[in-house]
């Protein structure tokens, strides 16, 4: 695998969405290629950051006691 | 009246994904009081039509599916325009940020605050807004994700990849107005 592969499957790692070989591969390349992954380092925390920033909020008390009423 | 032990154990399962609910509307309507109204109204139709839903498929990506159809019978009325996204072309943060001479994780991502990064995902059409609430912030699979929106799991993914494009340069836009990184020039990181 060169960087140019490495970089075009990188979000789909990310994802999870590679298969066992390619992950094998993948990670391979990693390890011998600071470059790539200095790169893979700062997309999973990219992606990583904008789950943290968006999943803070939860339906309000009120608002889930207010459903339970009517649908329970 | 009271309600039968298979409803009611259908909407207690399906309030377990409450959350996921709620967080995805208050995304796509960006109104706590829309997303809460939008949600009501996704539960009542779920328990309307519960004989649809086939026991053991995956009832939070179910759930979020009559969700985003009843945002997108709204939507579609009133803000037709909001569903394009510009082309920002080929934005990669990473090279971006190694260009303008940063460090791009430790001088830009640990420092953009959260609301930043909330704001540029509120900032995308709706049409790439869900493929990120779905793939990045609730986790699903890019195969979950295209059943959820009806799309073929390419298209999943272009507008993934668009979306985060974008995504990247909002946050950059960012980092250069709040003074984290200066175009074309050495970095600057103010003391927090």
């Amino acid at each position: 695998m060169n960087c140019n592969d490495c970089e075009e499957k990188l979000d789909r790692y990310v994802d999870r969405e590679l298969s066992a070989t390619e992950v094998e591969e993948l990670k391979l390349h990693l390890e011998g290629c600071p470059p790539c992954a200095d790169r893979y380092q700062f997309q999973s925390h990219l992606s990583r950051l904008v789950k943290l920033c968006c999943d803070q909020d939860k339906a309000p008390p009120a608002f889930r006691e207010k459903l339970r009423q009517i649908l329970l | 009246m009271a309600e039968s032990p298979a409803r009611t154990a259908f909407a207690e399962e399906a309030l377990t994904h409450l959350d996921t609910l709620y967080r995805g509307a208050l995304r796509l309507t960006r109104d706590p009081d829309q997303a809460q109204d939008l949600v009501q109204e996704a539960y009542l139709r779920a328990l309307r039509y519960q004989h649809s839903y086939q026991q053991g498929t995956n009832m939070k990506a179910w759930l979020f599916a009559i969700m985003r159809n009843l945002f997108w019978d709204r939507y579609k009325g009133s803000r037709k325009e909001d569903v394009s996204l510009d082309d920002v072309g080929e934005f990669v943060l990473y090279d971006k940020l190694r260009d303008e001479g940063a460090k791009p994780e430790a001088d830009v991502l640990d420092k953009l605050a959260a609301s930043e990064v909330v704001e540029a995902v509120e900032k995308l059409p709706p049409l790439h807004r869900e493929v990120v609430l779905l793939v990045d912030v609730e986790g699903f699979s890019y195969k979950d994700a295209a059943q959820t929106l009806g799309v073929p799991i390419g298209t999943v993914m272009s507008r993934l990849h668009r979306a985060r494009q974008q995504l990247q340069k909002s946050l950059y836009d960012y980092a250069l107005e709040s003074g984290i990184v200066r175009a074309n020039g050495t970095k600057e990181v103010p003391q927090t």
